[in-house]
């Protein structure tokens, strides 16, 4: 009886001892775990999972998307900055990674996590939100909207994601770059906020555009400008607000890929290449297509530019939102 | 209404094929399945099993995941009945009269009303939802910021009509329950309350968490503690169907709160879980004997478990005629058609007849599919009962800790409930009733979200409430109602709450 327990313990000790010291030659040999730190459904959640089947693809390997959802992605991005860096846990984060921190300093909290706890590995898409009006209301160009809004200050309405969300984030540069003050009324959710303006219960909203799409065709909604470096694809005629002169007016709701800090540089580069070959993979091209997502891949010195501008655009959107005092 | 009938015979063709069929099928096990599970709810049930759809064929895929919506909404109502364990927040009310019937041995009458009372409710309502879909719709819209908060605050009128009791009593463990809806992140600042460095505790206290600990746990709890054991109730089978005078008393408050599911259901937002909680003081306010209430009164059970389905159909209707994303449940379905390549928006009707009109063929299929598979499950479940506490008890903890975790994989969600065990629990013993704490927890996030909505939007003048008209009338509605039973307190003084006040005193 002894014997079976002395056995059953070396063995057991031997699993327990084994896995990490073969995984440092052949990376990967257990499945890995891309968190989406958003609901199933959410453009978190729906680019993680064709990410991973293409990844998977490529490995040869298992890859699992898990939602791990709370605090407006703090939560699973958390838990993704303290995992062991080992490369079995990724993050697929949104924009909102950078302003989440910047948010914390504005309240004095020890923030949930540092963008510098993140490796980057790849950006997957990037899509830039578009201004929208109810069809009904006067404004018919970008120019209308922002001399309207400098004539009545704070009295335009505009609905977003939340405070400090991605698209509250959007309207503050822009109100920034040109130098008008909206009136927020934050909204629990991209959805709600959609549901708010289709109900005329305010006046405009940054949104990406895949979701205001079928209401601009319908007649019920009317784009007026997007924050894109270039015109959206399915929107030609819609101006960028660089072209009409606020160049500072940039965001994008993009996603990208994140490793914890500390993971080893063999194991990042090899999950680079895998990535390199996964954007590439018809499925996943077709998979993006249906959600309306354009791939925007960037690895390298690239993405680390774009983050490192993004996050500094934001930094600054969030200090000068502030800290909201209300009434 | 001729192009109406055409049409939903193109439509039964696409959910009679066979494999439609099997999914719908797959579907509603799945959600039956899935609302037994302790904590795990339709959504939860939904987003997790959202992924499993992806390489599917759209029509497929949106009949299915309905099926597994409206299958949980079933399931849901089965361990509340049983165990006193609430499956999501609507099933909150079937769990006071629900399990106080199955105490009495009627828990398959129990069951049998659940099941026919949400068949009936389902199939009426989608039959709402197929005529009135783009009028109501459009309507639905109209429900802003200020409407929203005018109809919430019939929800705080509800208490009134919430425990057998001591009104003071009820109203403390409101107080509480709202003050336990505070915790979380201040939605209009960003600032993170009673939070206190716990990351997770920034969403507030999940519904499903709290209901399950201060129901279901501090329900364990209090018969560990007895000290003779409670006699495991053998179920008859001939007990197992609802005589002839239940079904005369479920038969009305089904109608009722099928109706009123539906209209409040098809609000944007997440009213529907108030429309069970509506129907249970409904029908305690209409009742000529609303003393059964708490004790295990037929329409307890009828009234809101009709409610909590005829309002699933109801938040589809505004998802389907303009592609809005009206609630939780509905954008993750609108995201699923997004997956598919189906573009949902004011155009799907015309633009995908097959997908819409397949979908509501799918969903008169999918409730007699639900009703069929569960009429004779019911003879099933309730011989769970047989099972020894020592055997039967540890297992439900087990299943609830499970249930709990597997919604947000969340450990904190597994203390959150644990905490409401034990503060059930101490309440229990000292004479409290806890559903007025999940109604509390359930409205005061959403309230204070309207309240300073409509605040913003008017740039902080309360005028807006007043301005707006549907925002008017329910605010004028409310205030009759709150005068009317002033008015029967202060004039007949001895009400039914009084007498039972007397009765209880006289028991003990």
């Amino acid at each position: 009886m002894i014997a079976v327990r002395v056995v059953l313990f070396v063995v057991l000790a031997l699993v327990a001892l084994s896995p990490p010291a073969i995984a440092q030659d052949t990376f990967p040999s257990r499945p890995i775990t891309i968190v989406a730190p958003f609901p199933p459904g959410g453009v978190a959640d729906l680019t993680a999972r064709p990410v991973a089947a293409a990844m998977e693809k490529a490995l040869k390997s298992p890859v699992g998307v898990v939602n791990k959802t709370g605090a407006a992605g703090a939560v699973g991005m958390q838990s993704v900055a303290v995992a062991k860096p080992d490369g079995y846990t990724l993050l697929l984060a949104l924009s909102s990674i950078s302003i989440i921190p910047e948010a914390d300093k504005i309240f004095d909290r020890k923030p949930a996590f540092t963008v510098d706890q993140f490796a980057p590995i790849a950006l997957i898409s990037a899509d830039p939100t578009v201004l929208v009006v109810p069809a009904d209301k006067p404004w018919k160009t970008a120019k209308d909207f922002i001399e309207d809004a400098r004539n009545r200050p704070g009295q335009i309405s505009y609905s977003s994601s939340g405070i400090y969300g991605t698209l509250h984030m959007a309207m503050e540069l822009l109100s920034h770059a040109a130098g008008i003050k909206l009136r927020h009324v934050p909204h629990a959710g991209a959805g709600p906020a959609l549901t708010a303006i289709l109900g005329g219960h305010v006046d405009a909203l940054a949104s990406g555009p895949a979701v205001v799409l079928p209401h601009i065709k319908a007649g019920k909604l009317r784009a007026l400008a997007g924050w894109g470096d270039k015109r959206v694809a399915a929107l030609p005629d819609v101006p960028t607000f660089k072209e009409l002169g606020y160049p500072d007016a940039e965001f994008y709701i993009w996603a990208g890929l994140f490793a914890p800090k500390a993971t080893p540089e063999p194991v990042l580069s090899k999950l680079r290449a895998t990535v390199r070959e996964a954007v590439n993979d018809p499925d996943f091209k077709t998979a993006m297509d249906k959600i309306e997502t354009p791939i925007a891949f960037k690895q390298g010195e690239e993405f680390q530019r774009f983050f490192d501008a993004d996050a500094r655009r934001l930094a600054a959107g969030v200090r000068k939102v502030g800290r909201i005092e209300t009434k | 209404m001729l192009e109406t009938l055409h049409n939903l015979a193109v439509g039964f063709s696409v959910a009679l094929s066979p494999p439609v069929l099997l999914y719908a099928f797959v579907g509603c096990v799945i959600g039956t399945l899935v609302g037994v599970l302790p904590g795990v709810g339709p959504l939860a049930g939904i987003s997790l099993l959202l992924p499993a759809t992806f390489g599917m064929d759209a029509t497929r895929a949106i009949v299915m995941l309905a099926g597994i919506y409206y299958g949980a909404m079933y399931g849901g109502s089965t361990t509340s009945i049983l165990m006193r364990i609430p499956g999501e927040a609507a099933s909150v009310m079937t769990c006071i009269d629900g399990y106080a019937m199955a105490r009495k041995g009627r828990a398959g009458a129990a069951l049998a009303i659940a099941a026919v009372g949400s068949y009936v409710a389902g199939s009426a309502s989608v039959i709402g939802l197929m005529l009135l879909a783009p009028p109501l719709a459009a309507f639905a819209l109209r429900f802003g910021p200020p409407e929203y908060f005018a109809l919430l605050l019939f929800g705080l009128l509800v208490l009134a009509y919430m425990s057998s009791g001591s009104m003071l009593k009820s109203l403390a463990m409101a107080a509480l329950g709202l003050l336990l809806g505070m915790i979380g992140i201040d939605q209009m600042s960003g600032y993170f309350r009673f939070a206190y460095g716990v990351v997770e505790l920034g969403d507030g206290l999940g519904v499903v968490p709290v209901a399950v600990g201060l129901f279901g746990l501090a329900e364990i709890l209090a018969t560990a503690g007895q000290a003779v054991p409670p006699k495991v109730i053998e179920p008859r089978l001939r007990e197992l169907l609802p005589s002839r005078a239940e079904w005369r008393d479920a038969a009305a408050p089904i109608g009722r709160g099928t109706v009123l599911g539906f209209l409040v259901g098809i609000i944007p937002g997440s009213a529907h879980i108030i429309s069970s909680f509506v129907s249970y003081a409904l029908e305690k306010k209409l009742s000529k004997r609303p003393e059964e209430f708490g004790h295990g009164a037929v329409a307890g059970v009828a009234g809101p478990e009709s409610a909590n389905n005829s309002a699933t159909s109801g938040a589809f209707v505004p998802m389907l005629a303009l592609g809005v994303p009206s609630g939780p449940i509905p954008a993750v379905m609108l995201a699923a058609m997004m997956v598919h390549g189906v573009s949902p928006g004011p155009l799907l009707i015309r633009q995908q007849p097959e997908l819409f009109w397949g979908f509501i063929a799918s969903m008169y299929v999918g409730n007699l599919v639900l009703l069929i598979l569960n009429l004779p499950l019911v003879g099933l479940f309730v011989n769970l009962l047989r099972v020894p506490y020592p055997y039967l008890y540890p297992a439900i903890l087990t299943f609830s800790i499970l249930g709990v975790y597997a919604v947000n994989g969340s450990v904190v969600d597994v203390w959150i409930m644990l905490a409401m065990g034990v503060l059930g629990y101490i309440l229990r013993k000292l004479g409290f009733e806890t559903a007025p704490i999940v109604l509390g927890v359930v409205l005061a996030p959403m309230i204070e979200l309207a309240l300073r909505q409509s605040l913003a939007m008017s740039d902080g003048h309360y005028a807006i409430f007043f301005q707006r008209p549907i925002a008017a009338a329910l605010l004028a509605v409310g205030l009759g109602m709150m005068l009317l039973s002033l008015r029967s307190f202060i004039r007949r003084g001895l009400d039914w709450r009084a007498r039972m006040a007397l009765a209880e005193k006289g028991e003990s």
